[in-house]
């Protein structure tokens, strides 16, 4: 790759230089720009008609030119309004009052290496924008859109603050990791990876992933446009077969400097509790089940031993500002997050500063630049994923048997024999787990505007991550791996990205009814990812952390080890034409080739076309005249995209080296490896009618994914059990996406808004005939090995394979169907039906808006009730209340079946917000509001876990799982005080 | 026009055409086989194929709980909410597995693993002695995969990996282990000169004596044969083990303590464990510490999983006098109260102290169990196996519950030499020399000697000596008893004298065959 070549090229680019306008000037003219409610419009663009020369109106709506006496017109714009023509003759002061314009329509989309108008789209997009955010505490961007675009479901992976959330576009179509879509930011897409070390200390388990937007803070963003189907996924090839997530920050806009200051509290607390037994209770469930042992005479609640109210302080400080030619945005936040578990939490600090200036007379070059810095300190709990008999945190906790106290007399921890239950609240004390990462996102974009049609942009952007995770269970715990000696770890990762790109853009109106948009570029990324572990048992004293003293175990105690994953490259060609006919017609085709460094040396490049049409009716003569509809259109598209999330390296062979020297081939090669395709038909309906009013879109979608990239079993003897291949059979996803939105009420004082989207999917692998794949491992004592979900020819993946529970037999042990020796292919994970619902009402200054979500048609696996507390830990340990007297054997053995299937479906009330905007204060504060936020206000389930919406990752052999609830840690229920204002 | 054709053409060509770059991955913390070639040495790849036989042979999951829970010997019990496991316990017990048990799954790979990783030092230039261990290696894993399933898969060094290898039937896996075994056996180290865990003489000869032993069954498992011929080649061998010098040793356990490098005058092949040796290998591979997690209960100490039994019947086999049955073990009673051997009864602490169960109630171990634990007994029964004495010293600084002890695990032993000795010449019709043999280690043991020798009493003798050593399922079958209903197996089907090949190797390697009866 010629790095130097692309610069000599932007070099020469920029020799070309255009001449600009020279203007005689000679009167002037001011005059204010408002709104239709007289609300001054600060940075509107007032133009003079004909020419390229304008200013801005300040902040008090007010600007003031300098004109050619030949010159009549003014136009005047702002994002949002319509644009006007003002004719000034002979004027010399003006008021111009803007009508809001049908947003719908005239926003700016961003569609990947561009932007278009909206009526110009021809794909699935949905774009949702910074006041249509989720309101309350959110730790990365994922849940600020979630339950607000139909088509796409995010669910927080557990309560832990910054978390890892499951998020699908149009359901699941791969059948091992790597699901989630493609986030580009600012223009840069991201490494799906983030540099978290994972680690497992203490036989405690894995803990669960972080989510790699954390880095995002959330008030820097201006929206979020989701890229959902074929046909607008396509410009990003190889990587867009999930969907696409473009996230746009906040940028300045020209005009006075401003600056903006938020700050909220929050106070969160758990949002459900498991019914577990209390001491009163647990007494007489042992005289009930005529049991001797067990009761230790006190009174003791483990979750309340672990559990405290959470206080999270989130400020934020934004400065912007510039002019036609310069301009900025500079952010500072900070949020401290305390989970609702003891020492959890998470600390973020956030910078970012972006701008945009022009350089030459004629403007014509430019360079975006944009830098997001970010710090987090993530605070974790023993909370993990795979958790074996000993259990994890929430596991111990809801465990502990309540008649045990859980401090001495003296004050100290009650602290048991090895091998016997762990005392949450010790557990708590003992373990000692930072995870810090420090990101760097940063890009930097010029652009030479050669005239009116052509645009060449580049951008190089280097995304650098480093993390470092410090970990240690102090001594005194009695987990058989720790006690007596103590264990820690030290882990370390980096990951490294860099991107370079450039693009020419061609946009000419041919004639009056013809206009042409072409773009074509080339893209280079290249990605690294590499760490070290160091850990070590047997430690003198835990009064010093033993991440400060890892010298102190004695060597042959200390583990030693490294890696550096394959760096993968992916270099890129695409290229993309729409035509506009008269407003009427809009055809879009776009064309990606991907070489990937991954792909095998057979298949070194996958190719990605899609086209799309839309027809916008209401342009049509026909349809002139009607009243009825003020927009309808339809949308057609086709287009194949692609996923190469599996293991770089996994194509060629790989000789490792192990401890004490030992090497070995690590893998089985596959040079045939490619990506895995998926070819997706949409079509489409945007409509609005009374006045706009109503307006609504419906999709349906048709994706078939084939060439399955799949971790399948080696043919033996070979050096690993698995290898990499692109599995014959195909994932077929098709479903219904309906979005209305509707101004119910609008009056001059009152507005009444409503917004509800609901999805209806349907998923099935086809054409499989290969052996079943296992996965959705279920841990716990007793059930080693289980699995309880199947990838099988003809189900949804993920289909639930387990026993058929019957009942309880006389002697009170389970009957299951066929005695238990057959396994049956039962219901799924895969909701069938998704549903959000938004509404806003605004009364004079007050606003009160509300949102929430749910999922219908699918079931949770609760194997927090399998294994954390069955029937038989009564005597010893802690049970689920609802167990007591259902004629279960205290001996009966709690194997995984459909007995732990639960139905999901739930409504949940996300968030309530009331705002009082009290507007501007005095000549100093300007846009004040305060606002109280209800976030988790409550959940309609029947599901019996601490929270439907979960997903304890039980992948086996990296396929994954979904629908799995393993004493995770739980939902928080927050309310949250803030205030805003800007000076 | 043309010229702006021509102008617009230049522009996209400088600003978009780059040079595409060659994609090459670059490997990070691993090499291309080609640098592998000239960086990496034989003896390397020789310490990974080493490495492989703890997941298949080590851990309580693998090839050893297929060869001794299937058996008489041992039972891994449902006690309640804990060891159900999917069933996979009770399964191997009763007879009932089918192909998606997943440690016959496991296993399948596991011993695969091995053969693949010895075969590869051959592709890396060893010397003879090298290639001989590798080839050793691999012998010992087509063994183990011809025992337990019948057929073997079989690649040559350079196959490769994404087309199916050819499988191995019993008499062509027999043939090729026969020759290799015979071939190698000139290269590899003198004994005792060479330490018991690196591929030596006596542990190829140890090997071609179980395959001349078990070749009849592995022809035929329902009615099993034994050429004269073979049975001399045993009596051979036997004597040229022997000439190394092995003695049985006083202390039966010492073969198996912290210390069985120096200790043991028995063991002809072992694999070295302890710090830095078993924390390194295969994840989730477990060294032989788990032989005695998984018996022991959580209030003994070292605290254990509370798992494995051996059954009444065969506690019964045993003269009270046997010191097999174990007792006190210096370094371990005294230290813990645990006794060696088979634990039956009240358990005590160092002090004498009695244990207590998890509620408080004196720990008795019972004579008897069942499938399913009940009651009162569901942490309590089961007679208990300690075989490998606890490491307390080595884990001293870690964890007495961690994956470090020292113990090495004892895969071929000089009793065992003498008993397949004993068994040739008793079906050569030499039931006299046979006796002698069998007598030579009951008296060494404590045990009455024996009046006469029948196959019978061989098979219940080989039982004692070798329990929960691996050897007891092939022993049954080629004593054509492994059918026979025994405890808590009441009935069975000649289809389990073979586990079936896993469903998912099936369908990947078109030329294996199911089983029959699968």
């Amino acid at each position: 790759m010629n790095k130097l070549r692309l610069f000599k090229n932007l070099f020469l680019c920029t020799l070309l230089l255009i001449q600009g306008f020279v203007m005689a000037q000679n009167r002037t003219i001011t005059g204010k720009v408002t709104d239709s409610q007289g609300a001054a419009i600060p940075g509107a663009t007032i133009q003079i008609k004909g020419t390229k020369s304008g200013t801005t109106a300040d902040a008090d709506g007010n600007f003031k030119l300098s004109l050619p006496t030949s010159a009549n017109t003014l136009i005047i714009s702002f994002m949002g309004q319509k644009t006007q023509e003002v004719n000034v003759a002979n004027q010399t002061t003006v008021n111009i009052k803007l009508e809001a314009e049908n947003t719908t329509l005239t926003d700016v989309v961003v569609v990947g290496y561009g932007t278009t108008r909206k009526k110009d789209i021809t794909g699935a997009i949905a774009q949702v924008k910074a006041g249509d955010f989720n309101k309350g505490i959110t730790t990365a961007p994922d849940q600020l859109i979630q339950g607000k675009v139909s088509g796409l479901m995010v669910v927080n992976n557990s309560g832990a603050p910054g978390a890892a959330t499951t998020v699908r576009i149009r359901g699941v179509s791969s059948v091992r990791s790597g699901n989630q879509p493609l986030y580009v930011v600012d223009g840069v897409p991201l490494d799906g990876r983030v540099a978290r070390p994972s680690l497992n200390v203490g036989g405690l388990g894995q803990t669960p992933d972080a989510n790699p937007l954390n880095f995002i803070n959330s008030s820097d963003i201006a929206s979020m446009d989701i890229l959902k189907d074929a046909s607008a996924t396509a410009i990003y090839g190889s990587r867009g077969a999930n969907g696409v997530i473009i996230i746009s920050t906040k940028k300045g806009t020209p005009g006075p400097t401003r600056l903006d200051v938020n700050y909220s509290i929050g106070m969160s607390n758990i949002m459900k509790r498991l019914n577990v037994l209390d001491a009163d209770e647990y007494r007489a469930a042992l005289k009930q089940y005529n049991l001797t042992g067990g009761d230790f005479g006190s009174s003791s609640n483990g979750m309340n031993s672990i559990l405290r109210t959470g206080i999270t302080h989130n400020v934020g400080v934004a400065m912007s500002g510039g002019n036609e030619t310069s301009r900025y945005r500079a952010s500072f936040g900070m949020q401290d997050q305390q989970g609702i578990v003891k020492k959890t939490g998470l600390k973020k600090y956030t910078a970012t500063l972006n701008g945009q200036n022009k350089f030459l007379d004629s403007k014509q070059l430019g360079i975006d630049y944009n830098i997001m810095a970010a710090q987090t300190t993530e605070q974790l709990a023993p909370i993990t994923n795979d958790a074996g008999f000993t259990g994890s945190l929430v596991g111990q906790a809801l465990q502990w048997n309540p008649t045990m106290p859980i401090y001495n007399a003296d004050g100290s921890l009650n602290i048991l024999p090895a091998g016997k239950a762990v005392n949450p609240a010790a557990m708590s004390e003992a373990y000692n787990d930072k995870a810090n990462i420090s990101y760097i996102l940063a890009s930097v974009s010029p652009f030479f505007k050669f005239n009116d049609n052509w645009e060449y942009r580049m951008t190089y952007s280097v995304n650098h991550q480093v993390g470092q995770r410090r970990t240690s269970v102090a001594s005194f715990i009695n987990l058989n791996d720790v006690i007596g000696k103590g264990s820690a770890a030290y882990n370390t990762a980096e990951l490294n990205t860099q991107l370079l790109n450039g693009f020419v853009t061609y946009n000419k109106q041919l004639n009056s009814s013809f206009n042409l948009n072409a773009m074509v570029g080339y893209e280079y990324q290249k990605f690294n990812y590499s760490g070290v572990n160091v850990n070590a048992v047997g430690f003198p004293t835990y009064a010093i952390d033993y991440t400060d003293i890892l010298q102190a175990p004695a060597q042959a105690n200390t583990h030693l080890s490294s890696f550096r994953n394959p760096s993968s490259e992916l270099q890129s060609f695409f290229g993309r034409v729409t035509l506009n006919l008269k407003d009427r017609y809009i055809f879009t085709g776009t064309m990606r080739a991907d070489g990937s460094s991954k792909f095998g040396s057979n298949n070194k490049y996958g190719y990605f076309p899609s086209f799309a049409a839309s027809w916008n009716i209401t342009k049509e003569e026909f349809m002139k005249g009607g009243t009825f509809f003020d927009n309808l259109a339809l949308r057609v598209g086709y287009g194949v995209t692609g996923n190469q999330e599996f293991p770089a390296g996994a194509s060629q062979a790989q000789y490792g080296i192990g401890s004490g020297g030992s090497a070995s081939l690590i893998n089985v090669a596959n040079p045939d490896l490619k990506w895995e395709t998926s070819k997706q038909f949409n079509a489409g309906v945007d409509f609005s009618i009374l006045n706009n009013r109503l307006s609504g879109t419906v999709d349906y979608f048709y994706k078939n994914t084939t060439n399955l990239l799949f971790s399948f079993p080696a043919i033996q003897p070979a050096p690993a059990s698995n290898y990499w291949i692109n599995l014959p059979g195909k994932v077929v996803n098709n479903g219904v996406e309906v979005a209305l939105k509707g101004v119910i009420i609008n009056n001059k004082d009152f507005t009444w808004n409503m917004g509800v989207n609901g999805t209806f999917l349907h998923n099935e692998l086809k054409g499989y005939s290969g052996p079943p794949v296992i996965t959705g491992a279920i841990n716990g004592q007793g059930v080693s090995g289980a699995t309880s979900q199947r990838l099988a020819n003809g189900y949804p993946l993920n289909t639930f394979y387990l026993r058929k529970f019957i009942g309880f037999d006389d002697k009170g042990q389970s009957v299951y169907a066929d005695n238990g020796e057959k396994l049956y292919y039962l219901t799924n994970p895969n909701p069938k039906v998704l549903l959000g619902v938004n509404t806003e009402l605004i009364y004079k200054k007050w606003s009160l808006a509300a949102s929430g979500h749910g999922a219908f048609g699918f079931q949770v696996y609760n194997n927090t009730a399998n294994t954390v507390l069955p029937i038989g830990n009564l005597g010893s340990v802690n049970i689920a209340k609802s167990l007591l007297g259902n004629g279960e054997a205290l001996t009966n053995a709690p194997s995984a079946s459909s007995r732990y299937l639960e139905n999901g479906s739930f409504f949940k009330l996300d968030n309530v917000t009331l705002t009082y905007n009290i507007g501007n204060v005095g000549k100093v504060l300007k846009n004040a509001a305060v606002y109280v936020t209800g976030q988790n206000l409550f959940v309609i389930t029947k599901y019996t876990g601490f929270d439907p919406e979960v997903n304890t990752d039980k992948n086996v052999n990296g396929v994954t799982s979904f629908g799995i609830e393993y004493s995770p840690y739980p939902t928080a229920r927050t309310f949250m005080f803030g205030l805003l204002f800007s000076l | 026009m043309t010229y702006n054709i021509f102008r617009s053409a230049l522009v996209v060509a400088a600003c978009v055409g780059f040079t595409a770059c060659s994609l090459n991955e670059k490997l990070g913390d691993a090499l291309v086989r080609k640098d592998a070639d000239s960086i990496i040495k034989a003896p390397q790849l020789l310490q990974n194929a080493y490495n492989n036989l703890q997941y298949a042979y080590q851990d309580f999951s693998q090839t050893w709980g297929m060869s001794e829970m299937s058996t008489d010997e041992a039972l891994g019990p449902t006690r309640g909410k804990d060891w159900d496991d999917n069933g996979v316990w009770r399964e191997l017990h009763e007879h009932k597995w089918t192909p998606d048990h997943a440690h016959i799954n496991n296993s399948f790979k596991g011993l695969l693993l091995l053969q693949f990783s010895a075969t590869n030092v051959l592709n890396f230039r060893p010397n003879p002695g090298q290639e001989a261990e590798a080839r050793f290696l691999r012998a010992l894993s087509i063994f183990s995969v011809l025992d337990l399933y019948g057929q073997v898969p079989f690649r040559n060094p350079t196959d490769t990996l994404l087309n199916a290898p050819k499988v191995m039937k019993p008499a062509e896996a027999i043939e090729f282990m026969k020759s290799e075994l015979t071939a190698v056996t000139p290269n590899l180290g003198n004994m005792p000169a060479t330490q018991a865990y690196v591929a030596n003489k006596d542990a190829a000869r140890f090997l071609l004596m179980k395959l001349y032993l078990n070749k009849g069954a592995f022809l035929n498992r329902q009615a099993p044969t034994f050429d004269a011929a073979d049975m001399q080649e045993i009596i051979k061998l036997a004597d040229q083990i022997t000439a190394s010098g092995y003695k049985l040793a006083d202390n039966y356990y010492d073969n198996f303590a912290r210390d069985n490098d120096v200790k043991s005058t028995e063991n002809i092949f072992t694999q070295q464990n302890g710090p830095g040796f078993s924390t390194s290998r295969l994840p989730s591979a477990n060294n032989v510490f788990c032989r005695w997690m998984c018996t022991l209960h959580y209030s003994q100490r070292p605290s254990g999983w509370n798992g494995f039994t051996t059954l009444s019947d065969f506690y019964d086999k045993y003269e009270p006098t046997d010191k097999r049955l174990g007792g006190f073990y210096s370094g371990v009673t005294d230290t813990s109260g645990l006794k060696v051997g088979f634990l039956i009864g009240q358990q005590y602490d160092q002090n004498g102290n009695k244990i207590l169960d998890r509620s408080g109630r004196p720990l008795i171990f019972t004579r008897e169990v069942q499938l399913r634990a009940t009651g009162d007994q569901v942490e309590m029964s089961g007679i208990r196996v300690v075989k490998y004495p606890p490491d307390f010293l080595t884990t001293k600084s870690t964890s007495e519950n961690g994956n470090d002890a020292s113990n090495d695990f004892v895969f071929f032993r000089y009793a065992d030499v003498l008993l397949m000795k004993a068994e040739a010449l008793l079906r050569t019709g030499n039931a006299p020399a046979a006796l002698l043999l069998v007598n030579q280690i009951r008296l060494k043991r404590g045990a009455t000697p024996l009046a006469a020798l029948d196959l019978n009493s061989l098979l219940d003798e080989r039982g004692r000596e070798l329990y929960w050593e691996g050897w007891r399922r092939q022993d049954l079958i080629r004593f054509g008893k492994f059918l026979q209903p025994w405890q808590l197996k009441p009935t069975d089907d000649p289809k389990y004298l073979l586990f079936p090949i896993p469903t998912s190797d099936l369908a990947v390697n078109k030329n294996l065959v199911q089983n029959p009866g699968y």
